[in-house]
């Protein structure tokens, strides 16, 4: 056994073992490298994207303005400053809604906290920019990356989560989507 | 007076040639390492530039012309400058007396000369031996005028390896030039010639094989390759003596690493596996009555082995991690030192017994 060592060290055996198995990798060639801005992975279904703010069918926006999410936020991404509907004294929705994206870690807890699901996660990612300050988003951005990245919306009030029975009443003068 | 100017004409054209070639083979090697790299790891490299990535090296080179030049605050100015020269300078010097193809004399305009070596001295290897230890000076002084303690570092790691290897290379050698009889590498390449029998790694009486081991391990020290990078050890040293280098200096030193391992790999070639020598007698081209370019095959032969050993390097990094210092320090003194001294004295033994004819 000890013989056997010794002949292994000095014939440099465990290298040319090594040296085998990447020769064999060259020569039985398989990439897996995806030529990335040519060709694009499909995502998973829960991958966490870009955050955005999501509308109902008809253009109405789901957000309540209840502040939770800028509670529930770990990194203080969210500002939510939040109004009465005008004309309904019982409703309220997010007048402005800002998120820096700068600081943001796609950890979701903002999307678990919306009672009323007006928060999404897209499959957005390419978000490089030059220059931190766009990556501040306002509510316009951000409805429209909810806009473009889900197509097919929810109906109105449908109950999607247990919450939204709270939220459930039929209301008219809310902001209209900017065309 | 005319004899002489042609003869400067002559040589000058064969220098630029030779430095062409070599440069033009760095060049492909910076994109066939990172092909080969990637191949062995199941990647691409590189993609973008060109088809298949063919133009990478043209963008590199785009790419380094027009980077900031820095000079550290506090560097020693002129060594700082100096040693990227003093790095590539003697890696070039040395392609002089490489035979690239047969000993042949060919005569223009009434002026011989031999087309395939620069220029053929009798103590071909010794000078190839100097002035490889003279590039090392390149690296030690590029790391201390950084005025950089990781800079330094590298520096003096290539020096401690520079007097481990060095020795190493030089012993390794002694086996060949005892067989061969000649310093010079014209000659010793010719008393190959007949047959891969005859080459010194399997020569009779006693083949070099030992020797051919300790030379390429030492000449993958000597070129501060993977696994003995330690002079740019990037995960210790940020990247070792070249961490304040940028633009065209950087380049300078890469130049230099690469034109080494062409050289190493010229030698290596010449001295162990028969230089311009094809695996059989003789040529094919000369046997079917084309002698006249039977020159073809012979530097061929020697393109393909160079090409050899030059894939063996990038062989050894996809698959080597790096030594620890103590580790390599050792191997050097321990281990080759006393097989390439044993090697010197069977040889010596076995050719006094049986001379070569």
């Amino acid at each position: 056994m000890k013989f056997k060592n010794w002949l292994k060290t000095i014939t440099f055996y465990e290298i040319l073992v090594g040296m085998k198995a990447t020769l064999t990798h060259l020569l039985r060639y398989r990439p897996i490298t995806l030529q990335y801005p040519h060709e694009k992975r499909t995502l998973p279904d829960s991958y966490r994207g870009m955050l955005a703010l999501l509308r109902y069918d008809d253009g109405t926006e789901k957000c309540v303005g209840c502040d939770l999410c800028e509670a529930a936020c770990p990194s203080r991404v969210i500002r939510v400053v939040s109004a009465e509907v005008p004309g309904e004294p019982t409703k309220r929705y997010a007048k402005e809604y800002y998120m820096d994206m700068t600081r943001c870690l796609f950890c979701g807890l903002c999307v678990d906290a919306c009672p009323v699901d007006a928060l999404g996660m897209t499959r957005e990612f390419e978000w490089a920019v030059y220059d931190k300050r766009q990556l501040l988003l306002n509510k316009e951005q951000l409805l429209a990356i909810g806009d473009r990245s889900f197509l097919v919306r929810e109906k109105r009030l449908e109950l999607q989560h247990p919450n939204v029975a709270f939220f459930n009443v039929a209301f008219k003068h809310v902001p209209q989507k900017p065309t | 007076m005319v004899e002489t100017s042609l003869k400067l004409v002559i040589s000058l054209t064969q220098i630029a040639a030779v430095m062409g070639v070599v440069l033009l083979t760095v060049m492909l090697l910076t994109l066939l390492e990172r092909k080969v790299l990637g191949w062995m790891q199941d990647r691409m490299g590189p993609m973008e530039v060109g088809p298949y990535g063919i133009l990478q090296p043209i963008a590199d080179g785009i790419k380094l012309f027009f980077k900031e030049d820095i000079i550290p605050a506090g560097a020693n100015k002129f060594l700082f400058s100096l040693a990227p020269i003093l790095a590539l300078v003697p890696a070039l010097i040395g392609f002089a007396v490489v035979p690239f193809g047969p000993n042949q004399t060919v005569e223009l305009f009434g002026v011989q000369f031999k087309p395939f070596v620069i220029s053929d001295i009798n103590i071909g290897i010794l000078y190839i031996l100097a002035f490889a230890s003279i590039g090392a000076y390149g690296i030690i002084l590029g790391g201390w005028a950084s005025n950089s303690k990781y800079s330094l570092l590298g520096g003096l790691r290539s020096a401690a390896q520079v007097i481990s290897y060095e020795l190493n290379v030089g012993l390794a050698i002694v086996g060949v030039l005892l067989l061969a009889g000649s310093l010079s590498l014209v000659k010793i390449a010719e008393a190959q010639a007949g047959g891969f029998w005859h080459w010194f790694v399997f020569a009779p009486p006693f083949p070099q094989i030992f020797a051919f081991v300790v030379y390429v391990i030492s000449a993958v020290a000597e070129t501060n390759r993977v696994p003995f990078d330690l002079p740019e050890a990037e995960s210790e040293l940020v990247a070792g003596f070249f961490t304040e280098y940028s633009g065209m200096r950087f380049a300078f030193y890469f130049l230099a690493e690469y034109a080494n391992m062409i050289l190493v790999s010229c030698v290596a070639a010449a001295l162990f596996l028969g230089g311009w020598n094809a695996p059989y007698p003789g040529t094919i081209l000369a046997r079917i009555g084309l002698e006249h370019i039977s020159w073809m095959e012979n530097v061929g032969w020697f393109t393909v082995k160079v090409y050899f050993f030059l894939f063996l390097f990038f062989w050894l990094r996809a698959t080597l991690p790096r030594l620890r210092y103590d580790q390599l320090m050792r191997f050097g003194w321990k281990v080759m030192l006393p097989i390439a001294l044993g090697n010197i004295l069977i040889t010596s033994v076995a050719a006094y017994l049986f001379p070569r004819s």
